[in-house]
């Protein structure tokens, strides 16, 4: 009896102002698809960076040195506390890289295979974490031997620039717009708590408890959160492949797929902050004007 | 069932409402309030009620010390008494039945007991054939019926009535009255404010008289104005 009142008031509430109801739903629904869509963006960068990660490599192109020095630089390198692994890459294994790099330009592999020289021998430095790859650098720059060192750090800085924009932006998206869908879900609950101000005097009158005149319009921004955001969780789970193969750097872009299991965690995430907005929504709505 | 010690009201800008108002109700009795407009009368319903809070003094009402009762317990001083204005508070989108039915359902009666009572307390208003009709095709005496009938489903065991006849034609407030009685009967105290002098002179019952938020009289079976100290042709020339 109780709870069938209470629904019914709630489907009431709801059907009596559709178009600002519909107005509290989209406010929910923009925040969170924007919020949701950079959490799996930035899940999809974050994936790049990864990989980049294994592979980062400083490369230190040695000069005129015997292969005892060679040994030697390769034994104190990798004593360095920065330093994983250190490999030798000879000239012939250079050409062959080369040619594997460069397969579809005969007319280049040809030079460097008659003048070997361009490609000298080289140490490969796998750093013991990626982002230690200029540290390494600039040491193995300065080591007697070393023509050259050089690593592809820059793109790796941009990629963890990236990422963190995206998170910057998520707050940011979250706060502003999170505040804006608050602020429209009060609006619409004071409405109606004005739209059945007189229901409401005469339930005081009859001593209707005052959960019981509250949970109505709980339940109405309840509803109105969660609606928003499961079709923010709808939207972004069916639409998020375009953008994040368009932001991916694999050259594969089918390749990318982002765990269902990813997507239904950070789904029930979502879900979460939309009924937490709604109730704290209606909670808003409902301040001074539902006192004892 | 009621008592009032020491209580006083002051409004915000110092009107005073009621000052020093001592005053006992017991079970089963019918009490008129009586006095001019702004004389307080409707305040010491409010206070009853706790829609306000005294500025000092003390309150009961049916075993519920009423200042003291935590915001919680509200609800359920409420539900222990029966209010009856004189703007009806009906809602205009439901009928005489479900205006009745919500007085239970927001309290969480069950609905057998609901189906139950509700039909019952409209025969005893006299409305069993309008159950179906909507405030607005009722006269205003029969409107008065239903909220008497909302207050006093939930079987209080005090009604309070604030000015019910103040909208009514004298025939149609007689109507009225005889139902209060028939309610006091059944052994619900009622307690009533009213400036109608001819229903007052002609129930005689209780009397507490109010002026500027005091009690100035307190009469069984009086009248609405007590002025025996007045010579005769002084009390002939008093006009009404």
């Amino acid at each position: 009896m109780r709870f069938q009142y209470l629904l019914t008031q709630t489907v009431q509430g709801i059907r009596r102002n559709p178009l600002v109801v519909a107005s509290a739903i989209v406010a929910v629904l923009v925040t969170l698809v924007l919020v949701f869509g950079s959490i799996v963006v930035r899940w999809s960068i974050d994936q790049d960076i990864g990989r980049w990660d294994d592979n980062v490599r400083v490369i230190a192109w040695l000069g005129d040195v015997s292969p005892d020095q060679v040994y030697a630089m390769q034994e104190e390198i990798s004593s360095w506390p920065e330093v994983e692994e250190v490999v030798y890459f000879s000239k012939s294994q250079a050409l062959e890289e080369f040619k594997e790099l460069f397969a579809d330009q005969p007319a280049l592999i040809e030079v460097v295979q008659e003048n070997p020289s361009v490609l000298p021998d080289s140490l490969r430095i796998k750093p013991a974490e990626a982002g230690s790859y200029d540290v390494i650098q600039n040491r193995v720059a300065v080591y007697p031997g070393v023509q050259q060192a050089t690593a592809a750090g820059e793109e790796i800085d941009a990629l963890v620039a990236r990422s963190n924009r995206m998170r910057t932006f998520a707050v940011g998206v979250f706060v502003v717009l999170g505040a804006a869908a608050l602020v429209l879900i009060a609006n619409t609950i004071r409405m109606a708590v004005y739209a059945r101000r007189e229901e409401i005097s005469i339930m005081r009158l009859v001593g209707a408890g005052n959960w019981f005149i509250r949970i109505p319009f709980l339940l109405e921004g309840l509803f109105e959160g969660v609606a928003g955001a499961a079709l923010a969780a709808l939207i972004v789970g069916l639409g998020h492949k375009p953008i994040v193969q368009m932001l991916s750097t694999v050259a594969d872009p089918d390749s990318i797929v982002v765990p269902v299991q990813f997507l239904l965690q950070q789904s029930l995430l979502v879900l979460a902050f939309g009924a937490i907005t709604g109730l704290l929504g209606s909670a808003l709505g409902m301040w001074g004007t539902l006192r004892d | 069932m009621i008592r009032l010690q020491d209580v006083s009201k002051v409004y915000d800008g110092g009107v005073v409402a009621a000052q020093g108002v001592n005053l006992e109700i017991a079970k089963g009795e019918f009490v008129f309030l009586v006095g001019p407009s702004g004389s307080g009368k409707s305040t010491i319903i409010r206070l009853l009620l706790r829609e306000e809070l005294p500025t000092s003094g003390n309150l009961w009402v049916a075993g519920k010390h009423v200042n003291k009762l935590p915001s919680w317990k509200v609800p359920l001083l409420r539900r222990s008494v029966g209010t009856v204005f004189q703007d009806f508070k009906l809602l205009q989108s439901k009928t005489v039945y479900e205006n009745v039915a919500f007085a239970l359902e927001v309290i969480g009666r069950p609905r057998h007991v609901i189906r139950q009572q509700v039909p019952q307390v409209l025969r005893l208003v006299g409305l069993a054939a309008k159950a179906d009709r909507l405030p607005r095709q009722l006269s205003g005496g029969e409107q008065q019926r239903v909220s008497i009938a909302r207050a006093f489903v939930n079987r209080p065991l005090i009604l309070f009535a604030d000015e019910p006849t103040g909208n009514l034609d004298p025939g149609t407030a007689v109507g009225i009255m005889r139902l209060l009685d028939r309610i006091n009967r059944t052994g619900t105290t009622v307690v009533m404010a009213t400036h109608d002098h001819a229903i007052v002179d002609a129930m005689r019952r209780r009397v507490v008289a109010l002026d500027r938020g005091a009690v100035v009289r307190d009469q069984s079976r009086g009248v609405y104005e007590n002025i025996p100290e007045l010579p005769e042709d002084l009390g002939e020339a008093e006009p009404e």
